[in-house]
């Protein structure tokens, strides 16, 4: 966790920012959902409250939070009451281990406080990752801990004891189980590519100028960045359309399809309850927008070849001098840079949500299992047998 | 002095030992699927702990995140009234019960016996070092312990179409 109290402190602060930020970003997500919606329909939305309807969220999370507390007859309490708790957990330990921007210098300082003395003294220097928390294993970390979203599902589905919610849970489950075997095969090419489960190694491969290996000869195409996308376009693809299905949206919303299932898994829930699952929901968006950029678009890095993380960094440091203002300026920088790649995608979450219609569940299953499974499988093959030759 | 290690080992352990003794003690199975699934998650911290990271992921992914998924999905589908009182009462089964975890301790305390205390080596989780430990690990895995990966695999293949054979043949769900 750290040296000192300093260091510590901020850590933890970290933590809780990560976890904050997220829920933060869901009331912004939703109006966008219901705006986003209204555009592609020809409708107006929600603009009656405060300007562009922007206000609605607050009112909508007043109303959430002022909504009638109730328990289903039959309904387990500890399963009901756990399942929204446990449908925050996934999407906010997978957020934290996706490195955000570049780390943040902190020069060597000498605090002299007033008050409080007895924390007096001088710092060292600290270098502070910009994420929650760095796991060596990266992606594996993530993939395991999103695994586990499925058991909210199934919790809510039994606890609430109603064959509605029970039937939205299986479906649920069956799903995320069936695209979790694409979803993790998708990802083995790109690894062999990078050679390295830790996402800030990728980011770092991935700087500069687009160059490869072929026949023993690299060559270099300087007007392109040098992305995981123009290496494994199939299988972005892949990780792409999967991430849809381990996030329950349309188009494989089966396990909340209205007409069939009232509303699936969560029929029983109401109020601030509701609104959890649904913070869930966008958590995982978010994540996998977040490992969509990371992956295939350079992570936080700008589309432009010669702006690397060096580059930004100096530029800084020559115009205003010192070493921590500089770096937390270039952090911020990338931060943002990170964040529009990352909307760019949640907006092609509600553009494809509000698009394409609802599968049938045989297709569904003929999808994951006999379309993208195989087509994982030839892409590890093809760039396993891609990597062998153009290195010999 | 209690180090922060120290206190995550013995908060992940007694975690296990807890669920553990739920899934065998709780009546309702899907109380005990849940609970093997919690003492999964806490064995895999402990994994991570010892700076096993890619088995502790695996653990989470494959155990916990595949496995005990499609028990509970399996177990929420029937109605297990029947199914609770065969199981839970019982001198036979008792003490099959106690048998088992008779054995399955032995064997335990047998491989810990023979080892000679070199099982938990603490090593402190580190960043840099987690892809040298995967990588040593694949390493071993695709040169030394090839023939038992490979074995294996078929085998995991061979239930696989065993499965879908029993459940094709007359009396199964798909009867033609």
């Amino acid at each position: 966790m750290g040296k000192d109290w300093f260091e510590v402190t901020i850590n933890l602060v970290k933590m809780v920012a990560v976890f904050l930020m997220m829920v933060q970003a869901v009331p912004v997500l939703v109006w966008v959902e219901r705006r986003g919606s209204a555009f592609i329909q020809n409708r107006l939305g929600p603009n009656r409250v405060g300007p562009l309807g922007l206000m609605q969220l607050l009112a909508d999370a007043v109303k959430f939070l002022f909504k009638e507390e109730f328990l289903p007859q039959s309904g387990v309490k500890l399963l009901y009451y756990g399942a929204p708790v446990m449908a925050l957990i996934p999407g906010v330990l997978a957020f934290a281990a996706i490195p955000l921007s570049t780390p943040i210098e902190v020069s060597a300082f000498t605090m002299n406080l007033p008050i409080l003395t007895s924390l007096n003294g001088s710092y060292g220097p600290y270098t502070f990752l910009f994420q929650g928390y760095e796991f060596g294993i990266g992606i594996v970390f993530v993939l395991g801990v999103s695994s586990l979203g499925a058991y909210s599902l199934l919790m809510a589905g039994w606890g609430s004891s109603n064959k509605y919610s029970l039937l939205g849970a299986l479906r649920a489950s069956a799903q995320m189980i069936s695209y979790e075997l694409a979803l993790g095969l998708s990802l083995v090419g790109i690894l062999l590519v990078y050679g390295t489960f830790n996402f800030s190694e990728m980011i770092a491969i991935q700087q500069g100028p687009l160059r490869f290996m072929f026949f023993g000869q690299e060559h270099s195409w300087g007007f392109l960045p040098n992305w995981g996308i123009f290496y494994q376009p199939l299988g972005a693809l892949l990780f792409f359309a999967a991430t849809f299905a381990e996030s329950n949206r349309l188009p494989f919303d089966l396990p909340e399809a209205e007409g069939e299932l009232v509303a699936g898994y969560h029929t029983e829930y109401g109020g601030f309850k509701m609104l959890m699952f649904y913070i869930g929901e966008y958590g995982h968006m978010m994540v996998a927008s977040a490992l969509l950029a990371t992956f295939y678009l350079g992570g936080y890095a700008f589309p432009v070849v010669g702006w690397t993380t060096e580059a930004v960094s100096s530029f800084w440091v020559a115009k205003l001098g010192g070493t921590t203002l500089p770096s937390v300026i270039t952090a911020l920088c990338f931060f943002i840079c990170l964040l529009v790649k990352i909307g760019f995608f949640l907006w092609v979450f509600v553009w494809v949500r509000w698009t394409l219609p609802r599968f049938r569940y045989d297709q569904l299953m003929d999808l994951g299992w006999k379309t993208m499974l195989p087509w994982a499988l030839l892409n590890v093959v093809v760039t396993a047998i891609w990597l062998v030759i153009s290195h010999s | 002095m209690l180090t922060i290690q120290d206190f995550m080992f013995y908060l992940l352990a007694s975690g296990a030992l807890m669920s553990g003794a739920c899934v065998i003690l709780l009546q309702n199975p899907i109380y005990s699927a849940l609970s093997l699934a919690v003492a999964m998650v806490s064995i895999a911290g402990i994994f991570y702990l010892l700076g096993a990271f890619f088995i502790a992921a695996v653990q989470l992914i494959v155990y916990a995140g595949a496995v005990m998924v499609l028990f509970t999905m399996v177990l929420m589908l029937f109605d297990l009234k029947h199914e609770m009182k065969t199981f839970s009462k019982g001198v036979i089964s008792g003490a099959l019960k106690i048998a088992c975890t008779g054995l399955i301790l032995g064997l335990i305390m047998g491989a810990v016996m023979l080892a000679g205390g070199t099982v938990l080596t603490p090593q402190l989780p580190d960043a840099a070092r987690s892809m040298e430990a995967t990588r040593g690990l694949s390493h071993v895995l695709f040169t030394d312990y090839l023939f038992a990966f490979e074995a294996i695999g078929a085998l995991l293949l061979i239930i696989a179409v065993g499965a879908v054979t029993l459940s094709r043949i007359s009396g199964g769900t798909h009867a033609d």
